[in-house]
């Protein structure tokens, strides 16, 4: 047993030192970094946040808030968008659904009665360049800006300028803009459900 | 390919061979998932330029020092080991201060550690050289592959938004190529700067 732990250690010391001195070097560089690496996650967020909303505060409004996704559930917290004398400005939330490229994950903004969004923002995607990313682009985007919180239906042709139920696809896109709609479609009524809960909503 | 891989300890001959003679994108033909995947851009193509010649670096100098150490079972294990928490330490650093950066390249980063350049360069050079040979042979050859990121990504850059590192340089009339943005657009520029370069190569017939 004796021969067999040292014949082991001869041919293995190497690695073991190795795998001792790098792993300490990670987790060197990992304790040093990580404070910037959260600052940093959370500093895109709100920057996010406060293009949609520009409010004074950001406050967690609902915790853990269960929001159908196509892969069953996403738990995402509400956000309160509050000003300098307290008032709400609206709220805003995290979601997110299956794209074309990859995962779409987005901001979304309504306003304090959940009655309209105030629109949305893209915290990442991976859409094909030159047309389903123009979800990032104002003539996808604003037609969002304005909108009544409830189901939207996607139309291939339409005017993109009616701020109204009916989403204009983008040309080229129609995956992309399809997840688009089911996104905000399957997450409203989950957030108009838990601010009403809350009391925060009529 | 290129006729000759340079494992003797000449220190010009280890720093300028990965530029050109064994340059591992136009004449090597390997590590090509950074030359298609990340190249839509010049910033971010020259970011990654500068993570490979750091972590075949840092790699090649700690394989050169261990390698008299080294068994030939364990080999593989330990230049993995090692190219690993270079890549590691490189996309931490990347998500604390270059975060934009480190979005834009993604799992790309963490890729670098089966690129099969720096195993390459692990095996060829430094398993077999001085440290200072394998440190000069990394940085030849990183930014051998650096260039060939640059060059492509100005390419499809410059076709695709008539920008360069961002900077407008194309006139105003100029009508954007969508496709070089696309996959389908690195293919064909890698593909006709690979024939560039079999092309300045080739033997002369008499």
């Amino acid at each position: 047993m004796l021969s067999k732990i040292k014949f082991f250690m001869q041919q293995s010391w190497l690695l073991l030192l190795a795998s001792f001195l790098f792993g300490l070097m990670i987790a060197v560089a990992d304790t040093a970094w990580k404070p910037k690496v959260e600052e940093n996650k959370t500093g895109k967020v709100k920057n996010m946040m406060k293009g949609l909303i520009n409010a004074n505060s950001f406050e967690v409004a609902a915790k853990d808030v269960n929001i159908p996704s196509d892969k069953g559930f996403i738990k995402t917290d509400i956000y309160k968008a509050v000003d300098e004398q307290g008032n709400v400005l609206g709220y805003e939330y995290i979601t997110s659904g299956s794209g074309f490229g990859d995962k779409i994950e987005l901001i979304i903004a309504v306003d304090a009665k959940c009655e309209k969004y105030l629109g949305y923002q893209v915290l990442s995607s991976n859409e094909t360049p030159g047309f389903g990313d123009k979800i990032k682009g104002d003539y996808f985007s604003k037609q969002f800006v304005g909108a009544p919180a409830a189901e939207f239906t996607l139309v291939k042709v339409g005017k993109a300028e009616d701020i109204d139920n009916q989403i204009v696809a983008i040309s080229g896109a129609t995956i992309t803009s399809t997840a688009m709609v089911n996104i905000f479609n399957k997450s409203i009524v989950s957030v108009k459900e838990t601010l009403a809960q809350k009391g925060l909503i009529k | 390919m290129a006729d000759g891989i340079n494992t003797s300890p000449n220190y010009f001959n280890a720093l300028t061979a990965g530029l050109w003679k064994e340059n591992p994108t136009f004449r090597l033909l390997i590590g090509m998932c950074p030359p298609l995947a990340v190249t839509t851009a010049v910033k971010p193509a020259l970011t990654m330029g500068l993570c490979v010649i750091f972590v075949l670096v840092c790699s090649n100098m700690v394989i050169s020092l261990m390698r008299n150490l080294l068994k030939p079972h364990l080999r593989i294990i330990m230049f993995c080991l090692s190219i690993a928490a270079f890549v590691t330490v490189a996309d931490l650093y990347l998500k604390a201060f270059a975060p934009d950066m480190s979005e834009i390249l993604g799992a790309y980063v963490p890729l670098i550690i089966v690129n099969c350049i720096i195993i390459f360069r692990a095996e060829a050079c430094a398993s077999k050289s001085n440290v200072l040979v394998s440190i000069l042979d990394g940085i030849g050859s990183g930014s051998g592959f650096t260039c060939a990121l640059i060059i492509l990504a100005g390419i499809r850059e410059l076709l695709a938004s008539g920008k360069f590192a961002d900077i407008q340089v194309m006139p105003k009339g100029f009508v954007p190529w969508a496709a070089m943005q696309m996959p389908v657009g690195a293919f064909v520029t890698l593909g006709l700067l690979i024939g560039f370069a079999a092309i300045i190569t080739a033997p002369k017939k008499d």
